[in-house]
């Protein structure tokens, strides 16, 4: 009798341990790595887990539940290839999602590319990230050469050529500044006209500002992440600079916090951006209107729109993909994903133009929405508004 | 960029208007280090709480900026008594300084100011707050420099608290005690004095101020959980420029401090402003170890 309850016993604990392994085996599992210390950051984090949850609910994959694991970078880059390497190497994820900042991403990049993990960048904009030349590789939001070839023609035609630049220490400010004044030379022949290099998160200004007020400026660009730019927007005013010196916003000027600290001084602020809550396409309408329902936003701004879109982009590649989920697939299967992912074209979604993917590791294939739309601020606060300047396609090889 | 005197002055103005800030976050520094002999790391923190409750004070429950900023103050005063009472006085008892227990106390406020943090992380979130305040005043226009009435209430009330302070200290009963405690702990005791309480008021002074500097700053600048650090910093190095411990020192320190980055950032490269609130920290340290108006410190027993 004792040993045919050992036998029972021992029965159920390998049944227990099989099928534990099965449904391991039988799922899709992803890694995301984003930045989410801020109220916006934690809500694009939930948008995407939320829209996997919503695919789960629907019957999943073909029949396969997928497994997301979220984990919050802080838009630190150590954390952020922590994050990376935990979820490749312990999660064992077939395809790793983020992030959400450039200079977290940029390193991540090597790290998907030896462990041959696809990879697909929900905001980054650093045009370095797809000039690495990985083949495992994907960015949604529009890159920041494409930005700086709009900002520029915008305003050498209608602002005016003699412009400074502040730019931050982050890596994506880093690459819109220089990318930006790359452009107006390249199209408008000039030099800036001041050039500050401040602190990621500088707080003081005044002395820039003081200086750009003395050089006579027809326009200054701001480029710094939300926080940043907004105390920059705001201390530009209090320098005196009138507001017939237009102030142009990196991407990041498109995120929530920014109109909200600046108040009034944002208003004139124009940038690039992938979307604009100003759009009024039938689905931007019904997406503005989900995103204030179900998490209290006033107006998404493009990084929830990037995320939306991201999580379409990677359900029609995984419903494309042959995968077979098994302990010993999964190198074959984050193949077929990334191979799927390379296949998706002409994506029209939320984002200011198609998306297209190709299997070439180069930016032509893997910077997927090449149509920046170029907005400007109406009013501040919370309750802020923008509207459409203009919606340009440019040419896949723009800036390389 | 060309020399001209309208620049270089509005670099100074702009210089002194936050080096007054620096110096009242060192007075306090320098308050708790005379009283307590230890170096309080959590101080940022304390400065950082006070914005976000000048901001709570005056944006939510509608209590006009004056107002707000002298309840902040007064609620972060409670604060830091409180958390004198509860988590240092333990450790104070033991003695401060260099002391085992003064190491104590250092770590325990390192440990303090990641705790602070985080509970302003929980209560009021990661992003920076605006804290938008309607002076009623023009900007003054001086040639091409205009200076924002925000940065002239900031010099004024920083100055004022600087006054009060100093006449607080020199000419009432309660300041000659403090100061009599500041001395001497145990002959100040003997004379009658009731240290313990006397130490918490110190605290709460300190934390006031720290509370009253956060105010000034979130209009400039707005609010922010990590807005403490580098204040702390800034903070420290006017305190050590001026004299650790010294009243008057703390003040100049702060406003040589707030000079020399300004300057620094105008004419020589704005890329790591920061750098050169600490180079002047060195070389202080290097010709006057004892900061400008600081006497050499007596090793303890």
């Amino acid at each position: 009798m004792r040993n045919w309850t050992k036998f029972l016993a021992g029965l159920a604990a390998g049944g227990f341990v099989l099928s534990a392994t099965a449904a391991l085996a039988d799922e899709i599992r992803v890694g995301i790595t984003m930045r989410m210390v801020s109220e916006n950051g934690q809500k694009y984090g939930q948008m995407v887990m939320d829209e996997i949850g919503l695919i789960n609910e629907a019957g999943g994959i073909n029949g396969h539940q997928i497994k997301a694991t979220l984990m919050n970078d802080e838009c630190k880059s150590d954390k952020g290839v922590a994050n990376a390497n935990k979820l490749i190497f312990q999660e064992k994820v077939h395809l790793l999602i983020g992030s959400t900042c450039s200079s977290v991403s940029l390193p991540i990049v090597d790290v998907t590319a030896k462990a041959q993990v696809p990879q697909i960048i929900p905001h980054s904009t650093n045009a370095q990230i797809t000039q690495k030349g990985s083949a495992w590789v994907f960015r949604v939001p529009v890159s920041g050469r494409f930005y700086a070839g709009v900002n520029a023609k915008y305003v050498g035609e209608n602002i005016g050529k003699k412009i400074a630049y502040i730019c931050a220490a982050d890596a994506a400010s880093q690459n819109d500044c220089d990318a930006m004044q790359a452009q107006m030379k390249s199209q408008h022949g000039t030099d800036p006209a001041y050039v500050a290099q401040v602190q990621e998160k500088e707080v003081d200004f005044r002395t820039h500002m003081q200086k750009i007020k003395s050089a006579g400026v027809d326009g200054i660009m701001v480029a710094a992440l939300a926080e940043t730019m907004s105390r920059a927007l705001i201390q530009s005013y209090e320098a005196g600079i009138g507001s017939d010196v237009r102030r142009i916003g990196s991407s990041s000027a498109s995120n929530a916090p920014v109109p909200k600290i600046s108040g009034d001084a944002v208003k004139g602020v124009f940038y690039a951006a992938a979307y604009s809550n100003a759009d009024t396409r039938p689905i931007a309408k019904l997406f503005n209107q989900m995103v204030k329902d179900r998490y209290g936003i006033h107006a998404p701004d493009h990084d929830f729109s990037q995320a939306y879109d991201l999580i379409r982009i990677v359900e029609i590649a995984l419903n494309n993909s042959d995968l077979k989920l098994t302990n010993s697939s999964l190198a074959a299967d984050r193949t077929a994903i990334r191979d799927a992912i390379a296949n998706v074209k002409n994506y029209q979604g939320l984002a200011s133009g198609p998306i297209s993917f190709c299997a070439d590791a180069t930016p032509q294939c893997r910077d997927g929405n090449k149509t920046p739309v170029l907005i400007a601020y109406k009013k501040g606060g919370e309750e802020f508004e923008t509207e459409v300047l203009a919606r340009v396609s440019m040419p896949e090889d723009f800036g390389l | 960029m060309d020399f001209d005197f309208g620049s270089l002055l509005a670099f100074i103005i702009f210089g002194v208007t936050i080096g007054v800030v620096y110096g009242i976050v060192a007075l306090g520094i320098s308050l708790i280090y005379s009283g307590l002999d230890i170096v309080h790391f959590a101080h940022g923190e304390i400065y950082m709480f006070g914005a976000f409750l000048g901001l709570v004070l005056s944006q939510q429950i509608g209590i006009p900026y004056p107002g707000a900023m002298i309840g902040a103050m007064v609620l972060a005063a409670l604060l830091g008594m409180f958390i004198e009472r509860v988590f240092y006085r333990r450790l104070t008892r033991s003695g401060g300084g260099y002391t085992v227990a003064g190491m104590g106390m250092i770590i325990c406020g390192f440990g303090m100011s990641v705790a602070l943090m985080n509970v302003a992380f929980l209560i009021w979130g990661a992003d920076a707050e605006p804290f938008p305040v309607e002076f009623g005043i023009e900007p003054l226009e001086i040639n091409d420099i205009s200076i924002p009435p925000s940065y002239l209430l900031t010099a004024v009330v920083s100055l004022c608290l600087m006054g009060i302070l100093n006449y607080f200290l020199r000419y009432t009963k309660i300041g000659l005690a403090v100061r009599a405690v500041a001395h001497n702990k145990d002959i100040a005791f003997l004379m009658g004095i009731n240290v313990p309480l006397f130490i918490s008021l110190i605290f709460g002074l300190a934390c006031a101020l720290a509370a009253a500097a956060g105010v000034l700053v979130g209009p400039m600048q707005s609010v922010q959980v990590e807005m403490g650090y580098l204040m702390l910093m800034k903070a420290f190095a006017a305190a050590v420029v001026g004299g650790f411990g010294s009243l008057p020192g703390a003040l100049i320190g702060g406003i040589l401090v707030g000079i020399f980055e300004n300057l620094g950032a105008a004419y020589i490269s704005a890329s790591h402003k920061d750098i050169y609130a600490f180079l002047l920290l060195i070389l202080v340290l290097m010709y006057r170890p004892a900061g400008l108006f600081g006497v050499v410190a007596k090793v303890k027993a």
